[in-house]
């Protein structure tokens, strides 16, 4: 029915879940009738994505970009299918059983909205393996979680911001208010107040639940990235996913820096906006899909929680532009008191 | 006839619309330099041929006419340019227009929109005696004189033949006596006036020939000097033919209708501007007719609202029988007593995409035999609605057709029997019979007349001051929101009304 | 002379099988053009659904008819409210509120706040109502608004009230303890259960029904949506039923989100189903906001719906060709629907020239 929401002209999300960006490198081919690639492998792998799909230019793209590498690699088949705006939880738990049904195994969801679903559905089908992104409630013999320590990487960025700031004061864009988005608001805060403890930090969200359009509208991310040039800030960290252009192109306007999210946004953002974007704050969630189905290919099947923490590089902060060059040293050495355990990084703000 | 050709000739016209035949094989010849008249009952088909004449819906079959070459008209710019122009019954006037502005609009090319423009306006207006002035704005002008500018409209256009649409349905009778004059100026120029009435005696005193449609087809064409008003109207008819007047007077001293120093503001609140209401009173005794006469506008609408409930901010007092009914709802009103026969039926009177039975209920929602609990109970409606169908001979096919396909006087026969049932004691009627055919004019005549019988008070709108003579037992003028005047209907004639009703003449 | 009855049923069913056929022909096309294997699309849509899609297709039909009737009972008003997709995320919040706090035991609790969702539904339809009624606002533009606000609110409540479970990035109320839930039944052996308040939505439509069609108050309602001035010369009060009106729209839109609240999720969070409201709208013009018709319309749509993953992944269509075969048969219905009506008054006039022709006949020999 949200193709109905779609007819009454009720525009509401594109992207559920996630921040992010676009996808590394531009979305490959389709997989599933892609060319023969030269390995040849007997994995068949069924790819729920969040609303949006593969082509999101976020955090899907990012998902699809692992598939994709794996498929490249070791000739999986793959088949993919998008979940749709506002659809019944029941949709989703349908979506896994028709892969199920239909052979596929394993299964990854990419969201936080097939939680249930998989917890469901795994108990339906004991012999296949399940895989989530960005959720860890789920116990179960033949389910891996794959989850991200945002706020570590978001603590990086955050520290950058506030050694790089000139008016003691930046700003965090959240694209909707989830809890997740809610855990790079915290790293973000706390990185900066590390560096800075008197650092006046903006926070705003585009959208509330669930009206998830604030992944996806980059006219609201740039109003809310004005607001914060215009306010004293001189860098705005977004995780916004596609929103994020508009934060771009406000500090791009205003004479001011942006730090982009998920993927190196230096290197695919607009060529215009390139040189506000401080750094960006990494979230591989290629390299996770990639590693998880590597692991399926070696024959041994991960279960239980991996977390893709900057122990493990699977967050990080990037350098592209040379921006801050002149801070790495000092970035490092939060990175690796974070890993020591030295600093530990609030979730929630 | 001489052999010149006539100024407009119509042969075998013919057009069908699904479920009516609206003109069928219909002959008409008009003269150089006459006024034909063309007569009928409404939903004859009159409306349907001055379309067709007009160029605004093409016949299926037939020829068209003038003079002496046959011509197709596909749109009423076709009509103009062979000359056939014509003046609809409501004005298509822009108020905050001059005279000047409203003749050239959509004419510009013809003579410009300035000093030669204005010349040729009074040319014309001299020459038919109009006495338009070009430069007077249009909202300043009475209902004639607009009329009148819509005449020029057409002769500015070049029309040599001019078609009337029941023109004299806006006019009071002085109006029409101008209008008439005009035509005669028209006529004696060469021109030709094509005149729709169903008013048969301004018909007879002005037409040079009478054509009479009946059921979509030209049954008669006579001459005005061989005719009376009824032999015409029974060729109308097809048959005999009704008449309103009423038997000895049935009033009694019990006052049904009290109303004192009712007053409703108008738009721009209480006690600015000119109220729709002023200080109206009046009493309406069992078994009698007051009949309302006023130029459309004056306040009769307002006046049967106020008495309904439907207008918040009335003031004054309203009791019906010894019930004050100042602080109850339209529907406590209605059941105290009151049948109410709206001016507007398709706005006020009726659901037209709901059955027959629900608009019995309408209206009556809570009454027995079908109100039960909160419930409504259907047979009994459907049952009562066949009651109805039957006792006020409403044509249709059964209780479940929609309001909607049946014609205006089956329509206004339905609301009639309605609104006689639930035993009122007081029937408000307005303009009871505008735009029903006679047959129904007759049957819903002797209904208003049942009702005085019955000892019920009726108050009574109308349009049609025959109506009013005929059926009043008193009648009072109004005039800007007052009862400006009482008459006797026995000693009044339409023309004193029609003083009173322009503020020209006194109160008896 | 047929039973017109019979005739009007006849029509009735014409418009809905003439706006299948055409969104048939229409989608085929749609997929000729965007090169998708026609056959293999239809085969799967026809196909016969397995015992846990059916029971999928009459869950979400029993959300979808309540979101239909709740935009029906404005639509007999002539009121369009676009707020039923408010109304119902706000009502089930509510409900989601007072079921989790458990204040009465068992059903007694699903009882109270079933009542709670009715009433918060109904309050912010009444909004609506009495800005319609009171200032003239457009209904339209008010419950659109509405919309907004109740996104913000709840979901500003939602994080005051809610609890999180480990490891989860979703937030949700408390969970409906299990005596307070509404049980479901199994159709075969498929691992989903029908909720059990399809029995409700069932009864909301027969209420719906005898109100609208057997009350006296149901006929006001319809009377005062076909004319607004008859309705008022005839007695009813406009300003009342308007309001009345909104009250039980909002009312009946409080019970959309219930299903899922009582027979699946038993918390609200933030990946409760939303947009409901407006498919409520394509539904309910679809049935002619009469309550099979609705039903229809909502079995249709959830059916469709449920054709979205095996298209995409056994097929391989975008699932964008459900969404656009649903868009098709609203757009068709709406056509189809004018065309069998106009023909219906034809077919009407016709009668009753037929009936005044015979009595001319009769009065002529």
């Amino acid at each position: 029915m949200r193709k109905t929401a779609r007819f009454a002209a009720v525009a509401m999300a594109a992207a559920l879940t996630l921040s992010a960006c676009g996808s590394d490198d531009g979305a490959d081919e389709g997989t599933d009738n892609g060319d023969a690639p030269a390995a040849t492998s007997d994995v068949k792998v069924g790819m729920a994505y969040d609303v949006g799909g593969r082509g999101d230019q976020s955090f899907n793209d990012s998902a699809a970009a692992g598939l994709d590498q794996a498929v490249e690699e070791f000739g999986m088949e793959a088949q993919e299918s998008e979940a749709e705006d506002g659809e019944a939880e029941s949709a989703r738990e349908e979506r896994l059983r028709t892969f199920a049904d239909a052979g596929y195994d394993p299964i990854i969801a990419v969201g936080f909205a097939y939680a249930a679903s998989i917890a469901k559905v795994s108990e339906e089908y004991p012999d296949v393996n399940f895989a989530i992104i960005d959720d860890s409630s789920v116990e179960a013999d033949n389910v891996a979680s794959l989850v991200f320590a945002e706020e570590q990487g978001s603590f990086l960025v955050g520290a950058a911001a506030a050694l790089k700031t000139e008016t003691d004061q930046i700003g965090f864009v959240g694209g909707v208010e989830t809890p997740l988005i809610q855990k790079f608001e915290a790293g973000y805060v706390a990185g900066a107040e590390a560096v800075n403890p008197d650092i006046e930090v903006d926070v705003t969200y585009l959208t509330q639940v669930p009206d998830f359009s604030g992944f996806a509208d980059p006219a609201k991310g740039k109003t809310a990235a004005q607001g914060m040039f215009d306010n004293g800030a001189d860098i705005v960290y977004h995780a916004a996913g596609g929103s994020g252009g508009g934060v771009f192109e406000a500090a791009s306007e205003s004479d001011n820096l942006a730090i982009g999210v998920d993927s190196d946004q230096y290197n695919t953002a607009d060529p215009s906006v390139q040189d506000v974007i401080l750094t960006s704050m990494l979230k591989n969630v290629n390299v996770a899909v990639y590693e998880y189905l590597s692991d399926v290919e070696a024959g041994d099947v991960p279960s239980g929680v991996t977390t893709y923490d900057l122990a493990v590089d699977g967050v990080g902060y990037s350098t592209s532009g040379g921006f801050v060059d002149d801070i790495v040293d000092q970035l490092d050495e939060f990175k690796q008191q974070i890993i020591d355990g030295e600093i530990t990084v609030p979730t929630a703000p | 006839m001489p052999d010149v050709a006539p100024a407009v000739r119509l042969r075998g016209i013919g057009k069908r619309f699904p479920g009516v035949i609206a003109n069928d094989d219909i002959n008409i010849d008009v003269a150089r330099g006459t006024i034909h008249a063309i007569v009928g009952e409404n939903g004859a088909g009159k409306s349907t041929l001055m379309k067709i004449l007009y160029g605004v819906q093409a016949p299926d079959s037939g020829t068209i006419e003038i003079a002496g070459e046959q011509v197709s008209l596909s749109s009423p710019a076709d009509a103009i340019r062979h000359g056939v122009g014509m003046v609809f019954q409501h004005f298509q006037l822009a108020d905050n227009f001059t005279v000047l502005e409203n003749v050239v609009l959509g004419a510009e090319k013809l003579h410009g929109i300035g000093a030669a423009a204005r010349a040729e306006i009074t040319r014309i207006s001299d020459a038919y005696g109009l006495g338009i002035e070009p430069d007077r704005l249009v909202e300043d002008l009475g209902v004639g004189a607009r009329q009148r500018v819509e005449i020029l409209k057409v002769l500015y256009r070049g029309a040599k033949v001019v078609i009337l649409d029941e023109p004299t349905a806006v006019l009071v009778p002085q109006e029409v006596d101008e209008l008439f004059g005009n035509l005669r100026e028209l006529k004696a120029e060469g021109l030709s006036v094509i005149f729709i009435s169903h008013k048969l005696d301004e018909v007879l005193s002005v037409a040079d020939e009478i054509t009479v449609i009946r059921r979509g087809t030209t049954v008669a064409t006579v001459d005005p000097a061989g005719v009376t008003s009824r032999q015409l109207a029974e060729l109308m008819v097809g048959s005999e033919l009704p008449s309103p007047s009423t038997e000895s007077s049935t009033v009694t001293d019990r006052v049904t209708l009290h109303v004192a120093d009712l007053s409703l503001p108008g738009a721009e609140g209480p006690g600015q501007g000119r109220p729709l209401l002023d200080a109206i009173s009046f009493d309406i005794h069992a078994g009698e007719v007051l009949g309302i006469a006023g130029v459309e506008g004056n306040g009769q609408a307002e006046l049967v609202e106020a008495i309904m409930g439907m207008r918040p901010g009335a003031t004054g007092s309203i009791r019906l029988a010894g019930v004050d009914l100042d602080q109850l709802s339209t529907r406590r009103r209605r059941e105290a007593g009151i049948g109410y026969i709206p001016e507007d039926r398709h706005r006020h009177g009726l659901l037209l995409d709901a059955p027959l039975w629900e608009n019995r209920v309408l209206g009556h929602q809570t009454r027995k035999p079908w109100a039960r609990l909160g419930l409504i109970d259907r047979k009994a409606a459907r049952a009562d609605t066949e009651r109805i169908v039957a006792d006020y001979d409403v044509r249709t096919p059964g209780v479940d057709t929609l309001a909607r396909a049946l014609s205006g006087g089956n329509q206004q026969k339905l609301i009639v029997g309605r609104e006689m049932s639930g035993e009122p004691i007081l029937l408000i009627a307005a303009h009871p019979t505008r735009g029903v055919d006679v047959g129904a004019q007759a049957a819903i005549w002797g209904h208003i007349k049942d009702a005085r019988r019955a000892g019920l008070a009726v108050l009574l709108i109308s349009a049609d001051l025959d109506e009013l003579i005929g059926l009043s037992d008193r009648i009072e003028v109004i005039l800007r929101g007052r009862m400006v005047g009482s008459f006797d209907p026995s000693h009044v004639t339409p023309e004193q009304l029609g003083s009173a009703m322009t503020g020209a003449g006194g109160a008896v | 002379m047929k039973d017109p009855r019979l005739v009007k049923l006849g029509l009735g069913l014409a418009a809905p099988v003439l706006a299948l056929l055409l969104a048939f022909l229409i989608t085929s096309l749609v997929l000729v053009v965007a090169g998708d294997p026609v056959g293999e699309v239809w085969s799967t849509i026809l196909g016969v659904p397995e015992e846990r899609n059916i029971a999928n297709i009459l869950n979400n039909a029993t959300v979808l008819y309540l979101s239909g009737l709740a935009v029906a009972v404005g639509f007999r008003m002539n009121l369009f409210n676009i707020g039923v997709d408010g109304q119902y995320r706000v009502a089930a919040f509510v409900a989601a509120v007072v079921a989790g706090e458990a204040w009465l035991p068992g059903a007694a609790n699903t009882v109270l706040a079933i009542l709670a969702a009715m009433l918060a539904g109904a309050a912010w339809a009444g909004i609506a109502g009495v800005l319609r009624a009171r200032r003239g606002v457009s209904e339209v533009i008010s419950t659109i608004m509405l919309n907004f606000i109740a996104t913000g609110l709840v979901a500003y409540f939602l994080r005051r009230v809610a609890v999180r479970e480990e490891g989860s990035n979703d937030i949700g109320t408390k969970e409906i303890p299990e005596g307070s839930r509404i049980p479901g039944f199994s159709i075969g052996d498929g691992p989903t259960e029908v909720y059990g308040f399809i029995f409700l939505a069932a009864l909301a439509g027969f209420v719906y029904w005898f109100v609208l069609n057997r009350t006296r108050f149901g006929f006001d309602l319809r009377a005062t949506g076909r004319s607004t001035t008859a309705a008022v010369a005839s007695g009813i009060s406009v300003t009342k039923m308007t309001v009345v009106a909104m009250l039980i729209s909002g009312a009946v839109a409080g019970l959309v989100g219930l299903p899922l609240l009582f027979g699946d999720s038993y918390s609200y969070g933030s990946t409760f189903q939303s947009g409901l409201g407006f498919a409520g709208i394509a539904i309910a013009l679809l049935g002619r906001n009469h309550p099979i018709g609705i039903a229809i319309g909502a079995l249709l749509f959830a059916y469709l719906d449920e054709q979205s993953n095996p298209l995409q992944i056994l097929v391989g269509v975008s699932p964008d060709i459900v969404a656009i075969t649903q868009g098709v048969i609203v757009l068709t219905v709406v056509i189809s629907y004018e065309v069998v009506r106009r023909y219906g008054v034809r077919l009407e006039q016709h009668a009753v020239a037929r009936a005044l022709e015979a009595d001319r006949q009769e009065a002529r020999a």
